[in-house]
């Protein structure tokens, strides 16, 4: 067996090297929106997305994160701001029912912090945002994870806000975006 | 004007709670109207705004009023038939408790919905419920009728205020009158 695995050489290596596969438990994981209205705060979140995570704290340069959220999906509690939300003027979900962000890299803040740095798109635009992170293996055998983290998004930047809502006079421009997963290796 | 009340007459904080309570209530409800007409947008959300904090406003004054009654163990003694101090003091319990509780339904309606509450944008408070459709479907209901009750309460006080203005031409409500004195 050890002989097959060195046979095979590198590429086999490579894939046996590969950060560890997680799957969300959407039971006991969330991933909120924290938009400041009038000067007050709410949270909304997202029902609905699908994360590939593939993570390893020894072998960040492999890991990477893959987030496809349902747009329509969006729940803030009042169905009229669900429709508006869903609406033209903000996330048009219709015509463009998902937001995906995908990262580009991902490096080590410390103490068990981490950046992640990527492409958000959303309404077709596609921009750069940072993801702040904590990940912890909260299993002795590795076998699950806990994982929460906030990013800022710039709303206006892809155009989340037309018409009146272009102004950050009565809705900030700012969107605060948090995500607490259960994360179960499936490697 | 002394400050605090006296035997005769209200002093100048309680006339300030007073009056500022209903100046500050009455806008309430055109503001409501205004917003009930109008589509969800900017404008509804500027004029809410405006709704909310004057009731949160109203929610402090009340409790300013009310504490500052507690203090004031001198104030002007009910007058007229027991049944009539009776009616009065039921009258007045019922005022305070609505102008209490009318706030404190919007707030906790805004709660279930989960729309945030502030003073004017600078402040905010925390939700008082969780977000719960049917109850806030319940509150909406709730505030409607405590406004009901409300003006059907203040409409009593205005005309209990004028009887005794009027017709008993006793000094009850010179006593809680701006910049007025009692009478000798």
């Amino acid at each position: 067996m050890l002989l097959a695995t060195l046979a095979l050489g590198p590429a086999a290596q490579d894939a046996a090297a590969a950060a560890t596969v997680w799957t969300v438990d959407p039971a006991h994981s969330q991933l909120t929106f924290h938009p400041r209205l009038a000067g007050g705060e709410f949270a909304g979140r997202f029902e609905r997305y699908e994360a590939t995570i593939r993570f390893d704290p020894a072998d960040l340069a492999q890991s990477s994160l893959l987030v496809a959220v349902d747009l329509l999906g969006a729940r803030t509690g009042d169905a009229d701001r669900d429709t508006a939300l869903q609406g033209s003027d903000f996330f048009q979900a219709t015509r463009w029912p998902k937001g995906t962000f995908t990262s580009t890299g991902i490096k080590p803040l410390g103490s068990g912090r981490y950046e992640a740095t990527g492409k958000l798109t959303l309404r077709d635009i596609t921009r750069d945002v940072r993801v702040q992170f904590r990940f912890d293996t909260t299993a002795p055998s590795g076998g699950t994870a806990h994982m929460t983290g906030t990013s800022n998004v710039r709303r206006l930047e892809f155009g989340v806000g037309q018409g009146d809502w272009r102004s950050t006079e009565w809705l900030d421009d700012a969107v605060r975006v948090e995500f607490d997963l259960a994360l179960r290796a499936t490697r | 004007m002394p400050l605090r009340n006296t035997a005769e007459a209200y002093g100048s904080l309680a006339k300030f709670l007073h009056w500022a309570i209903v100046l500050l209530i009455v806008p309430q409800y055109f503001l409501a109207e205004a917003a009930d007409e109008l589509p969800n947008g900017i404008e509804k959300l500027q004029i809410l705004n405006w709704h909310k904090s004057l009731g949160m406003v109203v929610l402090l004054l009340a409790l300013a009023r009310i504490g500052w009654k507690v203090m004031n163990r001198g104030m002007p003694g009910p007058i007229g038939e027991p049944w009539q101090r009776k009616a009065a003091a039921a009258g007045h319990g019922l005022l305070y408790l609505l102008i209490l509780a009318q706030p404190v339904s919007g707030w906790a309606m805004s709660s279930a919905a989960n729309y945030p509450v502030t003073l004017f944008g600078w402040f905010q408070f925390p939700a008082l419920v969780a977000e719960n459709h049917g109850l806030h479907e319940t509150l909406e209901e709730v505030h409607e009728v405590f406004f009901y009750a409300l003006v059907t309460v203040a409409a009593v006080h205005i005309a209990a205020a004028l009887y005794h203005h009027f017709v008993l031409k006793d000094g009850v409500l010179r006593r809680m009158l701006p910049f007025s004195r009692p009478s000798a």
